[in-house]
């Protein structure tokens, strides 16, 4: 039996309607046209299968070959798959890639989560902050990026402001050590705001008489944090990381605009380089590995972190 | 301009698509395997590029080309423009490649061109000093690291051995073991070293060159000699000018000068398209809008520099007239792989990151795939 707030009987015909007095009509006599068939949603779901799935498969044959974008090709089997592993610029691109997916997972996650809580109920400003927060949310990746391309710039405001406190300018987005930091903080001063949103909606649903009892009973903060605030937004943590991974994996638009890879690839990802090896080095077929590549690890990686956020009790 | 000036003449209506530049190649090959090509496109020559015409030749995509259009290739440049002894495109005009100078700039600062580079170099520090660089280089963008490196190979590598790309696709030679690639990308590393190169250049976009050359906060460049001519034009009282890269002590002048554009006819247009495509092309390779091409997009003419010469080549005359140059490397190489690994590696070691010899393996790597 369902909730009270549970009207799936009703409105799927299995129980009377309260106060109507008349049984429900059979699933048997259902007329053909009415809300709810699962075939409304064929076309949708043909429309996915061909132009998505139909075609992403298809693009993937092109990774057991050695085509080049123009005429014939060869099936080389798992070639090209050696060649990756044996590349040590694809090898890069992939630890590069990793750190900045699991590098913008805990820093978005960790700041959105701490902004959703200071932005929570008691700050009177908190409606504009939380506006201004979630503004660069908005914009477009690539205009960020051009931004903040400015403002690491040698001759940017970044390094006037570290002349004025008696620093050395830096180069930040051609110093191999620090370039693929500035991509991090500008993928994740972009997205935060997202993930505080996701934070506020889980933390409305914690009830503030609970908390109000557990500091009665004198629980600290940090208890009370851990108790009752983390399980009630569990599945805000899930939705948040799984956003921010997949988001992580596939970045392209900041590292394009940033530093186009480089220098050196050093800020190369799998995603840049795929569009690096395809379209401007015209190697499909060894693009077409590493997107696969690409996919694969994302798939996996979105399995283990489901796996691991999800609510056991 | 020129399509207006043959419609005028002739009664032939053309329709001209703009593309791009940055996507052209990719736009072009898409189409041609589409079906919708235009009849008549513009390639780079060889096979080391994008937008290279020789893979399209070769997958039967491009029409084979007349005695007029072969008439115009350069004499040793033939493997670049056809297969099979056809000719598949028609070259357009030569685009010097050396170091884009700013002679007034440098005559306020007190430099003349060094005979040789270690004077080039020798001269970086003081001006550095008073603000200025020798050399402005976008280091954030690889062709332009990669086109510096090319132009200093001239007379590292392409002065000695002009045919060191057949020998290096034969194997006989190779980037790794080569002495005069090792100098040329010494030289990079002695260069910035030596702080020719502006404050911050290894970060630095096109934007700091276009800066740096018109402004005279530096002395030279790294360009096709064509923007050198469009730099002068957009800028009032600017005079850049085309000098070769100085040579190595007791080396001698040498230049890198080929025709970058190429005009190629699509073989699937219909028979009478193809037909005016061909006639278009034989009235492009008449000397006087040949000449008129050449003016517009601001190289030299492709028969060699006669009275017309842009002011901006008249430095490279003499080598021009002499037959001391090679074409632009890149074009002879077997994949656009190549020049990238050349390109992002020699962009790490303006960042400080790699050697001399991962460098050149990796440019062998990429020429063997």
């Amino acid at each position: 039996m369902g909730t009270p707030q549970d009207t799936g009987p009703v409105v799927r015909g299995t129980v009377p309607a309260a106060g109507s007095g008349r049984p429900a009509r059979s699933r048997r006599s259902r007329p053909l046209i009415t809300y709810g068939r699962w075939w409304w949603a064929l076309p949708a779901i043909l429309a996915v299968l061909l132009i998505h799935y139909l075609a992403t498969a298809g693009g993937a044959l092109y990774a057991f070959t050695n085509w080049t974008g123009i005429g014939d090709f060869d099936f080389v089997g798992l070639d090209n798959f050696r060649r990756i592993l044996e590349d040590p610029a694809s090898i890069g691109s992939l630890k590069n890639t990793l750190f900045l997916a699991f590098g913008f997972l805990v820093l978005t996650n960790v700041v959105g989560l701490l902004l959703a809580l200071a932005l929570n109920r008691t700050l009177k400003t908190r409606y504009l902050l939380r506006v201004l927060f979630f503004m660069p949310v908005v914009l477009s990746p690539l205009a960020v990026s051009y931004v903040w391309k400015f403002i690491f710039d040698f001759n940017g405001p970044l390094n006037d402001v570290l002349g004025w406190v008696g620093m050395e300018p830096r180069t930040w987005l051609a110093d191999p050590t620090l370039a693929l930091w500035a991509v991090l903080v500008v993928m994740a001063w972009q997205t935060t705001g997202m993930v505080m949103v996701i934070y506020l909606a889980g933390l409305a649903t914690v009830p503030p008489e609970i908390e109000e009892a557990a500091a009665l009973d004198g629980a600290s903060t940090w208890r009370r944090f851990r108790h009752i605030t983390v399980p009630s937004v569990r599945p805000s943590i899930a939705i948040a990381s799984t956003l921010m991974l997949i988001q992580g994996l596939r970045v392209f638009d900041q590292v394009m605009a940033l530093t186009g890879g480089g220098p050196a690839g050093a800020t190369e990802t799998l995603a840049t380089q795929v569009y690096k090896e395809t379209f401007a080095l015209s190697n499909f077929g060894y693009g077409a590995a590493l997107a696969l590549l690409l996919t694969v690890i994302m798939l996996v990686f979105s399995v283990l972190q489901q796996a691991v956020t999800r609510d056991r009790s | 301009m020129l399509a207006e000036q043959y419609s005028e003449e002739t009664g032939v209506q053309i329709e001209t698509q703009p593309l791009p530049p940055d996507s052209y190649g990719l736009t072009i090959r898409t189409q041609l395997q589409g079906g919708n090509a235009p009849d008549l496109m513009m390639f780079s020559p060889g096979a080391g590029q994008a937008n290279a015409v020789l893979p399209l030749a070769e997958a039967n995509l491009l029409e084979p080309l007349g005695e007029e259009s072969a008439a115009l290739v350069p004499e040793g440049s033939e493997s670049l423009y056809g297969i099979d002894g056809e000719v598949y495109a028609q070259p357009t005009n030569l685009i010097p490649v050396g170091m884009t100078w700013n002679p007034t700039a440098a005559s306020d600062a007190g430099v003349e061109i060094p005979e040789n580079s270690d004077g080039l170099i020798d001269a970086c520090g003081p001006l550095a000093d008073e603000g200025k660089s020798m050399f402005v280089v976008a280091g954030s963008v690889p062709p332009n690291p990669g086109l510096m490196a090319m132009a200093i190979s001239a007379t590292r590598v392409y002065a000695e051995t002009p045919d060191w790309n057949e020998q290096r696709a034969a194997g006989d030679v190779s980037f790794a073991d080569s002495e005069g690639w090792q100098e040329t990308l010494q030289t990079v590393v002695d260069m910035n070293e030596a702080g020719c190169f502006q404050q911050g250049a290894a970060g630095a976009g096109f934007d700091a060159i276009t800066q740096g050359m018109t402004q005279g906060t530096s002395l030279g460049g790294f360009l096709p000699g064509s923007a050198a001519n469009e730099l002068n034009n957009a800028t009032p009282g600017l005079a850049l000018e085309v000098q070769p890269f100085p040579p190595a002590e007791g080396g001698e002048p040498y230049l890198l000068a080929s025709s970058n554009y190429a005009l190629s006819i699509n073989a699937a247009a219909e028979d009478p398209q193809k037909q005016a495509a061909q006639e278009f092309l034989a009235w492009m390779a008449e000397p006087e809008n040949a000449a008129r091409f050449t003016e517009i997009q601001g190289g030299v003419a492709i028969t060699g520099p006669d009275e017309n010469l842009n002011p901006v080549f008249e430095p490279v005359r003499e080598l021009l007239e002499s037959g001391s140059y090679a074409p632009l490397p890149n074009l002879s190489w077997p994949n656009p792989g190549v020049y990238d690994a050349l390109a992002t590696g020699v962009q790490g070691l303006i960042a400080g990151q790699g050697d001399i010899d991962s460098v050149l393996q990796g440019v062998d790597q990429a020429w063997d795939q």
